[in-house]
């Protein structure tokens, strides 16, 4: 029993002596690009997870739009880095979340005029009652 | 980009409300409780963005989404209003084994892409090393320093709209027109039967099937002169 613990109590002290806890505070303190990045990972992962499991066709839209803003996220973080190494074409990231908001926009009309005439014709939301295409 | 201090705090504070309103998006049981943490998460996100010193980005964020996207949702959510949610008698998952296979799939999802952003930033790291304090805020301000060191007035909002008429003027212009088809699109699928009637835009025979069901409809038919 005692045994399994010694690795462990190994590794911990390597980590304090290779200063790695000091240096995982000061990746707390200090958010650099890869913070953006796994947030806006996180994001999109419960925007994915929220399409596969919800069956309310309405909140499956809205999981779409966390997906998109995750990926905006993404955008806007890499072109702050960019400005910082001097890129020229720093602002490219900006620009295309500006489009990417305008295209979310234009699919959240559709969808939901989609999701308007769908009610009428079946009286349901639940995707799982949808299955016209289905045989 | 580094940030530090009060920017960290705020930071973390901002990210951690994002994903907490995130999952609450996804789990809410009524649609409208969706909507709102929706709201919240994509309000959180602006303020991620003006960290990144993105502000027009933030406001266009605010006044698309939250003033303009959710609003649409809100309208949508009571037109199709379901009671049964609500009250707790309908499943709001699809099946368990669905869900299941869906919950490993984004957990994999999870490890894949965080791996890979802890690797590639290291080895972004090592082909471009960056100074330890943040650089380039000259090149991106010019007014006084603030109290983070950055300055309180940014030209950001100057620079994306010059960049953008200046390097996508054509995709603007589509996105223009995109916007334009998508406005007739929606108008287009969600008129009632009554509309599409009177607008001499249904079948004759489908028509006459509707009307024998539902006389009313003969009112909207249109008079051919």
């Amino acid at each position: 029993m005692l045994n399994s613990f010694i690795p462990v109590l190994a590794f911990l002290f390597q980590e304090v002596e290779n200063d790695r806890f000091a240096q995982m505070k000061h990746a707390a303190t200090h958010p650099d690009l890869s913070k953006f990045l796994v947030i806006g990972a996180l994001l999109f992962i419960i925007g994915v997870a929220g399409v596969l499991t919800r069956r309310n066709i309405i909140v499956i839209f809205m999981s779409i739009e966390l997906i998109l803003n995750a990926a905006n996220l993404n955008f806007v973080a890499f072109s702050r880095y960019l400005q910082e190494t001097g890129n020229v074409n720093a602002l490219a990231g900006q620009i295309f979340t500006v489009f990417v908001i305008v295209v979310a926009a234009a699919e959240a009309a559709i969808g939901l005029g989609i999701v308007i005439a769908l009610y009428r014709n079946k009286e349901t939301i639940w995707v799982d009652e949808i299955d016209l295409l289905k045989w | 980009m580094i940030l530090s201090g009060y920017e960290a705090l705020f930071f973390w504070i901002f990210a951690l409300a994002a994903i907490f309103a995130a999952l609450l998006t996804v789990m809410a049981r009524n649609a409208v409780h969706s909507a709102l943490f929706l709201i919240s998460s994509l309000v959180s996100v602006a303020a991620l963005f003006v960290l990144a010193g993105a502000e027009f980005i933030a406001g266009v964020q605010i006044l698309v989404y939250v003033g303009g996207v959710m609003v649409l949702f809100l309208f949508v959510i009571m037109l199709v209003n379901v009671g049964a949610e609500e009250r707790g008698r309908e499943e709001i998952f699809n099946n368990r084994r669905q869900v299941t296979a869906s919950l490993i799939f984004c957990f994999l999802l999870v490890a894949g892409v965080l791996y890979a952003v802890n690797e590639g930033y290291r080895g972004l790291q090592k082909s471009r090393p960056m100074p330890e304090a943040s650089i380039g805020l000259d090149s991106r301000a010019s007014g006084p320093a603030g109290a983070t060191g950055t300055s309180a007035i940014t030209k950001d909002t100057e620079r994306v709209g010059s960049s953008l008429y200046r390097y996508a003027s054509l995709p603007f212009e589509i996105a223009s027109v995109l916007l334009l088809v998508a406005i007739i699109g929606s108008v287009m699928l969600a008129r009632t039967l009554k509309q599409e009637a009177s607008a001499d835009d249904v079948d004759p025979e489908v028509l006459r099937e509707e009307i024998a069901r539902d006389p009313e409809l003969a009112n909207f038919e249109p008079q051919s002169d």
